[in-house]
Order: structure tokens, then sequence, then C-alpha cells
């Protein structure tokens, strides 16, 4: 078994509602007496443990409870009931430049915040290089910080607050920060943190990351865990509430859209054979056909389809509008065919969501979610471990 | 398991509330860097785009010196009694050698608060000892007041009053006007996060303060006996009398006196480090 590097024991938190908070002290007498203020449960006896070299996601919507958590986790809200302990040495996210000041220069602010952060001076010194480095401003490093772009601000704090070393790493929502250069060098240093064996947990919404890096993962509701274990599972299980949410049709189909055009039903072909399929090899060439019906003659209507892996993955998401096929109204019942020859798709099992737009993408006349669920069969090229093939063609010399 | 690091438990809020004074003083001595680079950056950042900028910290005081001095004698026509036994007779060393170290009180107490309010983005974001946001403050002001006296004892030298074997008994006692101010300091702060009248009330109470204290008049000149014990015994009168005895007058206080002030001074800090500890987990709740 491994070390335990964070454990959540029964906490519940509670909040005073902000509207009823007294800060002065005419506002104390005068409520003197009467039920001063109602309160707010933003954590209901949650308990989990977080094992060392794990990734854990905590998942969930906004007022969920997630940031509290993440502040209780953090050691920066107490708890009303329950525990939390913290066994190594933690570094805690929320929210990089916290303690930057905007008139020192970029190397006394790696200084302060390194030690707001919990460093030590020798320590920082022995890795200042390192975070000047990370950073990439080498050049600005002496300049006070108020004169930086929002972009080198975020990157300083972010090379600082990385470069603490903990064990214990605690995220929030803070992957997207940076160009994409700069995102590609956090997401590095996460996956080399994770191959270190040191422990992160990930609080956010971003699913995608969730179900990529997250070894566990749990669900928040109302305070209240609802579902812990697998991300994957974890994450359809939240979709389908998320999107449960929204309207389904008779069929159970998951849709939401004004509605004057709908797509009613979706189908597989292979080559010209007429009959539908749910199911082709790699290689086949195959024609999508999506049926729509105008309750009213809509102008200029695009129409997108996507096709997911059942592991989340988006593999091709085109519309109408990328080939410039926009027809100038739409009306009545019809179809549009996609052909698609000697398809790629390794074996697997692939939703088809579709999509009905206006022609600026703005209005969504109509959205399903799962249209069509089909398998793809071993074809050739045959290949494990991907989802779709490049068709490669090998020589060794 | 391994416990490392000075984050390595956090309390619950059941047991963890008023911790013992000690055990947070040795989190903030393991904290000492931060203490280190928050009192620096108070230091420097002080004074950033002002053209003068530490003379400021001098003019302050001197134009303080000025104005009380002219009132003093053109106004009130009053004349200032020969130190004791110095002989020295000039009222605005007189009034430095008492207005500098309750500037000091004074400034860093109002100056407190605002340093918890305006760590609000820290508190609510980071885990570290809140009380470094006070001690900061108080360590930059030592420094100022520090320098300040400096240029007092250099006008002393030169008004011809051998001032400098006093210099460490003053120091002394300034460190426990330190201490007593640090108190005050954190039991504001504290307050003031959750009311923030403390702020306002406390520039009125400090207005008054600086009236009851022997600051711009010899206390041999009041007649009322209640003001004389305030200005007497009262705890910034103690201070500043202290002050006036070492700096002014050149001699020792008085074992009392000395006493008084040791008192005053460490039963400040630790009620206050106490009190502060006891709300300072509440405060990211509250901002």
């Amino acid at each position: 078994m491994h070390d335990i590097a964070l454990e959540v024991s029964h906490v519940t938190k509670n909040f005073r509602l902000h509207s009823e908070k007294t800060n002065s002290l005419k506002q104390l007498v005068a409520a003197r007496g009467r039920n001063r203020f109602a309160e707010f449960t933003a954590l209901d006896d949650v308990s989990f443990t977080v094992h060392e070299g794990e990734v854990f996601g905590v998942i969930g919507q906004n007022g969920s409870g997630k940031s509290t958590l993440l502040k209780c986790m953090a050691g920066i809200l107490q708890p009303n009931l329950g525990w939390v302990k913290v066994h190594k040495r933690m570094s805690a996210l929320l929210e990089l430049g916290a303690g930057f000041h905007p008139e020192l220069s970029g190397r006394d602010n790696i200084f302060l915040n390194a030690a707001i952060l919990g460093m030590g001076r020798r320590e920082i010194a022995a890795r200042f290089d390192e975070i000047v480095e990370f950073s990439g401003l080498e050049s600005f490093i002496d300049a006070p910080v108020k004169t930086y772009s929002s972009g080198m601000y975020v990157r300083l704090a972010f090379a600082v607050a990385i470069n603490v070393d903990p064990r214990l790493l605690i995220v929030d929502e803070i992957l997207a920060v940076g160009d994409v250069t700069f995102q590609q060098r956090c997401l590095e240093k996460f996956v080399e943190f994770r191959n270190d064996g040191r422990t992160i947990v990930l609080v956010t919404h971003d699913l995608g990351s969730v179900k990529n890096m997250c070894d566990r993962a749990i669900w928040l509701t109302h305070g209240k865990i609802t579902g812990e274990g697998d991300p994957s599972d974890l994450v359809e299980a939240y979709t389908e509430m998320m999107l449960g949410n929204r309207n389904r049709d008779v069929d159970g189909r998951v849709r939401r859209g004004s509605g004057e055009l709908q797509i009613t039903s979706v189908e597989l072909f292979i080559d010209d054979n007429p009959d539908a399929v749910k199911r082709f090899r790699t290689s086949d060439s195959i024609r999508l056909r999506l049926n729509y019906h105008a309750a009213r003659p809509v102008p200029k209507p695009v129409f997108g389809f996507e096709i997911e892996s059942l592991g989340g993955a988006t593999v091709t998401a085109p519309c109408t509008r990328d080939v410039g096929l926009i027809p100038e109204m739409v009306s009545g019942d019809g179809h549009i065919d996609i052909e698609m020859d000697s398809v790629s798709l390794l074996p697997g099992t692939y939703d088809v969501h579709t999509t009905v737009t206006d022609f600026n993408r703005q209005h969504e006349y109509d959205n399903v979610h799962l249209a069509l669920r089909f398998d793809v069969m071993s074809g050739k090229p045959y290949e494990t471990g991907a989802l779709v093939t490049m068709r490669p063609r090998w020589t060794i010399n | 398991m391994t416990f490392a690091g000075a984050t390595a438990c956090s309390r619950s809020a059941v047991d963890g509330n008023y911790t013992d004074a000690f055990m947070s003083l040795r989190s903030a001595m393991a904290h000492r860097n931060l203490l280190y680079l928050l009192s620096l950056k108070e230091l420097r950042t002080r004074y950033k785009k002002s053209i003068l900028g530490w003379a400021w910290s001098l003019l302050n005081p001197l134009s303080q010196m000025l104005i009380f001095t002219i009132i003093f004698k053109y106004v009130f026509r009053q004349n200032a009694i020969p130190g004791d036994p110095s002989g020295l007779r000039n009222f605005p060393l007189y009034f430095l050698a008492g207005l500098l170290p309750f500037n000091f009180f004074a400034i860093t107490t109002s100056v407190s608060m605002g340093a918890v309010q305006g760590g609000a983005g820290l508190i609510k974001k980071v885990q570290f000892p809140h009380e470094h946001l006070v001690f900061s403050v108080v360590i930059a002001q030592f420094v100022t007041l520090m320098i300040e006296l400096s240029i007092l004892t250099i006008a002393l030298l030169l008004s011809g009053s051998m001032v400098l074997p006093w210099l460490p008994l003053m120091i002394a006692v300034m460190c426990m006007l330190a201490l007593f101010t640090t108190g005050v300091a954190l039991v504001l702060a504290a307050a003031n996060v959750f009311y923030h009248d403390v702020n306002y009330l406390w520039t009125i109470v400090s207005q008054l303060l600086f009236y009851a204290t022997p600051i711009i008049y010899f206390p041999q000149a009041i007649s009322l006996r209640p003001l004389v014990l305030l200005a007497n015994y009262g705890p910034t009168g103690s201070f500043i009398t202290a002050s006036h005895n070492i700096m002014y007058d050149n001699r020792i206080p008085g074992f009392g006196r000395l006493g008084e002030l040791a008192v005053l001074g460490f039963g400040s800090f630790f009620i206050g480090v106490w009190i502060f500890n006891g709300l300072s987990p509440k405060f990211a709740e509250e901002m």
C-alpha cells in the first residue's frame, strides 16, 4: 500500500450568507437578539484519502463546494467539523502570483513569493536560476513586475509555484494559463511531476484533463461526494447528468436548441449498400446520412457532426460551412449525405453528435448528443493503441 | 510516513482555536525568511515613486516639531523646563524625544490594520502565518524609528548634551515599546478584520492619546490629578516619560518604571499573539 499523502475526514464547512454579514459595530448592535445569519452548508461530511503518487481529480459544477474543499485542503479555511491532514510538503496553487508586489522587481518577487509559499532563503537561492529559466524572463528579471504583461506575470508566478518542489501539489484550474507554448511547458512539468511519483490533486471544470491525467477522482454535488473512482466512468456519469438537465427527446436522446430545424435521425451506410448499418471495418468507405425536418423555412443553416471515441476524444468535427456548402434556405424534410472514403478509424466504439446552427454559429437550432453509436471492427490496416491509422508503410533497412 | 515542511498539519477549527502563543511563535520562526522579506518589501516600497523618498520619514516629524515649537513658544508663551540633571533647556528636542516613540506606536498600529486588510488577497489564497503581516510592519517602522532617533542623537550632541552613554538603555526601552506596540497592533488588526469601525475608532483614540501623553507639554504643567496619573503611568505616558528621562534628562527612569515597561511590553505582546492566533483562522472567511 502506498503512503497516504492527504487525508480528508468528515469535513463539514458552513458559511454565513454574505448579505447577513456584519462588518460594523452598528450592524452588530442592530442585529442583536435576532437570528443574525442564515447558514449555508458548502461541504457536508466529505471524506477521502489521496495516496502518494496519485493524480487525484475533483470535479463538480459551480457551487458544488470544489473551491471550499480546495481551501480546506490548503489550510486557508478551517472546517467546522472534521479534519484535514497533509502528510507531505504541500504547495497549493489557488491563484498565481498571490502576493506579488507590483513595485518590486521580478527578482525580489521570486524571493518574496517563494517565501510565502514556505521556502527558506537558501532553498530559494539554490533554485533561483531554474525558476528564472522556466519563466523565460531572464532579460526582464530586474524590472518591476508592474511593467510585465499579464502573460509574463503569470509565467513568473507559475515558475515560482512549480519550483517550490512540493511532494503534494494542489491545483485549481490553472492549467490553462499563458500562451500555447507555455501551456505545453506546464503540462510537461505536470507529467514530470507525476512520473516522479509526486501527488497531484486537480480541482477543475476541464473534464478532458481529469480523464487524461487522473488516476482517481471524486465528484461533488452540493457539497457531498456523489461518486468516487475511475475518472472515465465518473466523467461519463457527470456529463450524462449535466446533459440530463437539458431536454431528452422521445428516443431518449439528449437534445437542445430552438428546434425550428431538427436532425430527426442519423443513418450509416457502407458503400452504396441501401441498408443502414451500425458497424463497419477499418478502411471501409461509408456514408453518413443526416435526416432533417424544418418546421418552417430556415435560411443558411450550418450542419455539423462530431465523431467522438468512447474515451471522450474528438476524432473529427466537420461542418458544412467549412466546405462552403451553404443552402440559401431549407424547408420541410430532407437529408444530407456525407461520404467518407476508406475511413481511418481503428477498432472501437464511437458516438456521433450532430448540430444545426445559423450561419454565424451563434444560434443553435438543434444539437443532438449521441445521435448514433457505431462500432468499428478490425480491418486493414490493423493497429492497436490509438483511434486512427496513418496507414504506415514500414521499411526496415 | 514522513512529516515535512512547516505546513505539515493544518489544524481543525474544533480543537485548534487559541493554541498557545509559543507554538505559534515557533511557526513564525520557521517562516523567518518570509518575515525578513516582508519587512524588506515594507521598507522598499514605502517611498517608491516619491522624489524625496526616505527624507519624508524625517520631514514629517521635523515639520511637526516646527509647528508645535512655534505654538508652544509664541502662542502659549511657555518656557521649556530644563532637563534634570542634564540642564538642557530646549523645547524642540524635548518634543522630538517624545514624538518619535509616540509616532512609532501610532503609525505602526494604524498601518498594521491596513496591512492585514490589504493582505486579503494573500490570506484568501495562501496558507502562511498571518501575524507576519503585522510583524513586518513593526520591524519596518522600528528601522525608521532607529534612523529618526539617530538624527535626534546628532541634534542632542550638537546642542552640547552628551547623550551617547544613554543610548543602550534607550534602545532597550524602545524594544519594550516595540513589543507593546506589536501586541496592540495584533489585537487591532485582528479586530479590524471583523469590524472595520476599529480602524476609525482608533484614529480618534490615538489622537486622544497624543494629547494625554506628555509630548507637547511638560508633565509638571498639568494641574488636574487624573491627567497627571495618565500622563505619568498610562501605557504610552510611561514609555514617553522614560524616553524623556533618558534622552532629555539623562537619568535612569527608576526601576519601578523599567519594570512597568517590561510588564507592559511582554504582557501586551503575548496577549496580542494569543488573541490574534485565536482569530486568524477565521480571517479568510471574513474578508
